[in-house]
């Protein structure tokens, strides 16, 4: 498939997934009948666009920077971090961290770049049971403190819950949306630039090196700006594990491998996947709506195993 | 100008506390060819990555006018090329996205063609034998240093895997490279191609066992004892 057709086609499936998503709900609005319509479903649908385009991108960038195709920010902690972060915040004082817009964001990401800092640190190297397992760890880790700190305030645990079910669209209003989505385009713009880096260091870090690439600084804008999208969409979403898969893997099947076309692709690819699968969920049964990351898992599970298998072939 | 441009003296390379060269100094100048021949083990591909400025080292070095380890990388990578034994790939490119990756297409499907890979450009690197994907990075190698005068092109065991017509071609295209005023490190298991070189540097257990020119370097007594050493005879 050439990248325009790719293009053409994603950007139709989108702009009718957009409509479908905007008429779809439990509650029956009609199109222009006041306040609710926009102040429902409209920054949900924007929020899941958005948090869709950085896991999307964010997955991408992860692969790419540890030159493998199992790595996804939610399989590899880095989703952990972020609501741990949030949880760290709501546990230490759950009256301020509502005062500014950027108080939860910035716990987000704080436990993002911790977890993605750590992933690297011990994690690469380049074969997929070290970065897993690395994961694995710091999944495990991360997700126990946050279950901690819920099970110990009353009025977060709901909420903490929710997140950790990926189950946070629901809540989208403008006010509260409108920091994170804008950070996740802006973790989208900055990730595409890496993308002759990341071509580069798919050859080896010597090779990367040889045809001047800069290894060290390369990883740390990856990591960087990787924990920046996982954090921003956390703060949209919750948890979703296999977006950041999936949406490169369809990229890369659809254009190939070249970074300049997989991470633009998969960034589109993600919004569809995301937007997608929250309107499966409110659509198909919609008196006891599936969240976005349930929906996910169920597709994206298999598709994980076939990948891993078709690896060590 | 120096004539020099590649210039190490008493270089180290230490691993996890193990000396892996040891006080290694050599020079290049430009238009000469030097291989770098000694048994397995014998710290060929270590110099070399050391070389390439890939390794922490100790001692002095200089390749193509700078220091590798101090200057950035983009500007080491203007007067400084350098083709891994075994070069590797994560993702399953095309023969020509190789061309664009490295930022000059249409040198790199001259070098492609010189390579006898012309007609491979559109498959997949997946698709090539280990040969022809090694003639891929090579080509992409080449086609990396535009500017040969002065510059140090740095190629571990670029024949190895190749066929007899293509082990001719890339002969042919470090005779090139030489010939328009670049130095060329090779390590190498050929001493046939060893001995046409202007230079030679023979390793041993990580250091200098002789170097000079061929018919000095390669003498009987040298080759039995780098070679010997390691058979354990």
């Amino acid at each position: 498939m050439t990248a325009t057709k790719a293009w053409g086609a994603g950007i139709i499936l989108l702009a009718g997934l957009v409509l479908l998503a905007l008429s779809v709900g439990a509650g029956v609005f009609g199109w222009g009948e006041g306040g609710s319509w926009a102040q429902l479903r409209l920054p949900r649908v924007l929020a899941a666009l958005a948090a869709g385009l950085a896991l999307g991108i964010g997955g991408a960038a992860q692969q790419g920077v540890f030159r493998n195709p199992l790595a996804d920010p939610g399989l590899t902690g880095v989703f952990g971090g972020a609501l741990f972060g949030i949880a760290v915040l709501l546990g230490l004082s759950p009256e301020s961290a509502w005062q500014r817009a950027w108080f939860i964001p910035a716990a987000a990401f704080a436990g993002a770049l911790g977890t993605s800092t750590l992933l690297a640190l011990i994690g690469s190297g380049g074969s997929s049971a070290r970065l897993l397992l690395t994961g694995l760890g710091l999944n495990a880790f991360t997700a126990a403190g946050t279950l901690v700190i819920a099970s110990r305030s009353g009025e977060s645990r709901e909420l903490l819950t929710n997140g950790a079910y990926g189950d946070w669209l629901g809540m989208a209003t403008l006010e509260l949306a409108w920091l994170p989505t804008l950070l996740c385009v802006l973790a989208a713009l900055l990730l595409l630039p890496l993308a002759r880096s990341l071509d580069l260091l798919s050859f080896g870090e010597d090779a990367a090196r040889g045809f001047g690439g800069d290894v060290g600084r390369t990883r740390r804008q990856a990591v960087l700006l990787t924990a920046l999208a996982a954090a921003a969409a956390t703060c949209l979403v919750g948890q979703v594990a296999f977006i950041g898969l999936l949406a490169p893997h369809l990229a890369r099947a659809m254009v190939g491998p070249r970074h300049a076309k997989v991470l633009p692709l998969s960034a589109l690819l993600g919004a569809i996947l995301l937007l997608g699968a929250d309107t499966i969920g409110r659509g198909v049964w919609s008196q006891a709506p599936l969240s976005a990351a349930a929906v996910t898992a169920v597709l994206g599970a298999p598709l994980f195993i076939w990948i891993a298998r078709r690896n060590h072939e | 100008m120096s004539e020099t441009v590649i210039r190490a003296l008493g270089l180290g390379v230490e691993i996890n506390g193990r000396r892996l060269i040891d006080g290694v100094s050599l020079a290049a100048e430009r238009g000469q060819v030097v291989a770098v021949v000694g048994p397995n083990g014998a710290g060929k591909t270590t110099l070399l990555r050391a070389l390439a400025g890939l390794l922490p080292t100790v001692g002095e070095l200089e390749v193509g006018g700078y220091d590798p380890r101090v200057i950035d990388p983009a500007t080491c990578a203007r007067t400084r090329a350098y083709c891994a034994q075994k070069p590797l790939s994560a993702w399953d490119y095309r023969v020509s996205d190789l061309g664009e990756i490295v930022g000059d297409s249409l040198g790199y499907a001259d070098w492609l063609a010189k390579l006898h890979l012309g007609a491979f450009a559109d498959r997949r690197l997946s698709e090539l034998s280990g040969g022809e994907q090694k003639g891929a990075h090579l080509a992409m190698t080449f086609a990396a240093l535009t500017e040969p005068f002065g510059s140090a092109l740095i190629l571990d065991e670029p024949a190895a895997a190749l066929d007899l017509g293509r082990q001719e071609s890339v002969r042919q295209a470090i005779l090139a490279f030489a010939h328009a005023g670049a130095a060329c490190i090779v390590a190498t298991h050929d001493l046939e191609f060893a001995r046409l070189c202007d230079s030679v540097v023979v390793l041993a257990e990580g250091r200098l066992l002789a170097t000079g020119q061929p018919a000095a370097a390669l003498t009987p007594g040298i080759i039995a004892e780098a070679w010997g050493a390691a058979t354990g005879r």
